[in-house]
């Protein structure tokens, strides 16, 4: 089937322009709420060298946000400072994976293999998108998506087949985040009108190919997928874990002191 | 005591195809694995790269500073530095290399 290319966001219309703007708000608030949580870590990282790789791609993760932010400005909503930080918890729409405290160094590198795994698969699928200006940020963001996947797969498999209690640390981190990485696939409404205009696959599709990427990484770190793990949903409709109130209090607590400031 | 820190790495880093890699600084890392994985962020996040090296530290066998007087020239050797002919800047630059002694008069 021949698809319609949207070569600019003004060619969007209707339920599909909608549903671009419900996409984008995933992608957006799914980078900023990691970012912040990696950038928790500056500071405290295991080793210096550890630190600064964690502190950069939580760097890197903020400025996807903010590239997704800017698409929405386009789209008509607020400027990207209003929508990252004026905005209440239930107005976000990211997945709870991204919300859960950092825990340990374990569940954190953990957390990050499993978030840019589904990152890379949606980049991937979006460099074929119908919309152009996704398809072209797409592509220009798989370099440093492709440095965070090699970074947490060698955590993973470093931690996963080092000592007893980096394995157990790790199956733990697994046990708990696995139900929550099912949940950055949550189908929405907006999943057949985006993959009918050749936009976005369905949400179910992009969950596959995450766990075919994901299964072998993790058996080769001797790691469990937890049975029948049962997805954890709400987030892409404004339910969310109480930590995500709380990190959102920090995020914004500049913010909120003086909205109208000039920095 | 036993030592908490990882192993030494020293990291060469390449700006562009086709120049030298350059020795830019060591890191610590459990193997050379992570080495080049943590290398990435600390030594190419504020200028161009291309190819990263990292090189366990025992691999490296140094001379001596207390035997730095090898290095000594007894007599005259000013007949075998390459002033005679000109060095392309670019080899200059990158080697790091100073201009050629002026031997004039």
């Amino acid at each position: 089937m021949e698809y319609k290319k949207f070569q600019a966001f003004d060619e969007l219309s209707g339920a599909v322009r909608e549903s671009v703007i419900d996409l984008l708000y995933r992608l957006a608030d799914d980078e900023l709420v990691i970012g912040h949580r990696n950038s928790e870590w500056t500071g405290h990282g295991p080793i210096l060298e550890a630190d600064i790789a964690f502190s950069s791609m939580a760097q890197d993760e903020m400025g996807h946000a903010q590239a997704y932010y800017q698409m929405l400005h386009q789209l008509g909503e607020a400027d990207p400072d209003t929508l990252a930080f004026g905005r209440k918890p239930r107005q976000y729409r990211c997945a709870s994976l991204v919300c859960l405290p950092n825990g340990d160094w374990a569940f954190s590198v953990l957390r990050q293999f499993l978030y840019d795994a589904a990152e890379t698969v949606r980049l991937i699928a979006f460099s074929e998108s119908t919309l152009v200006p996704l398809a072209q940020l797409a592509t220009k963001l798989r370099g440093e998506e492709k440095y965070h996947l090699m970074h947490g797969r060698t955590w993973v498999l470093k931690l996963g087949n080092g000592t007893e209690e980096s394995q157990k640390r790790m199956q733990a981190a697994l046990d708990l985040a696995y139900p929550h990485a099912l949940g950055l696939f949550e189908p929405t409404e907006f999943d057949e009108p985006l993959a009918q205009a050749g936009i976005s696959p369905r949400e179910g599709e992009l969950r596959k190919q995450w766990e075919s990427a994901v299964s072998p990484v993790l058996a080769d770190a001797r790691l469990r997928v937890p049975d029948n793990a049962k997805p954890v949903y709400g987030g892409r409709v404004g339910k969310h874990p109480e930590a995500l109130k709380q990190l959102l209090d920090q995020l914004q607590l500049v913010y909120n002191i003086d909205p109208m400031a000039k920095w | 005591m036993t030592d908490t820190q990882w192993k030494v790495f020293e990291v060469f880093h390449q700006q562009a195809r086709g120049e030298p890699h350059v020795h830019v600084g060591s890191i610590h890392a459990p193997d050379a694995e992570m080495a080049l994985i943590l290398a990435k962020e600390q030594y190419s996040r504020r200028q161009a790269c291309v190819n990263l090296w990292v090189v366990p530290v025992e691999a490296i066998l140094p001379t001596a500073y207390e035997n730095d007087d090898i290095f000594e020239r007894g007599t005259d050797k000013s007949y075998r530095e390459s002033w005679g002919y000109k060095t392309p800047k670019t080899i200059t630059a990158s080697h790091g290399a100073t201009e050629p002694r002026s031997h004039e008069g």
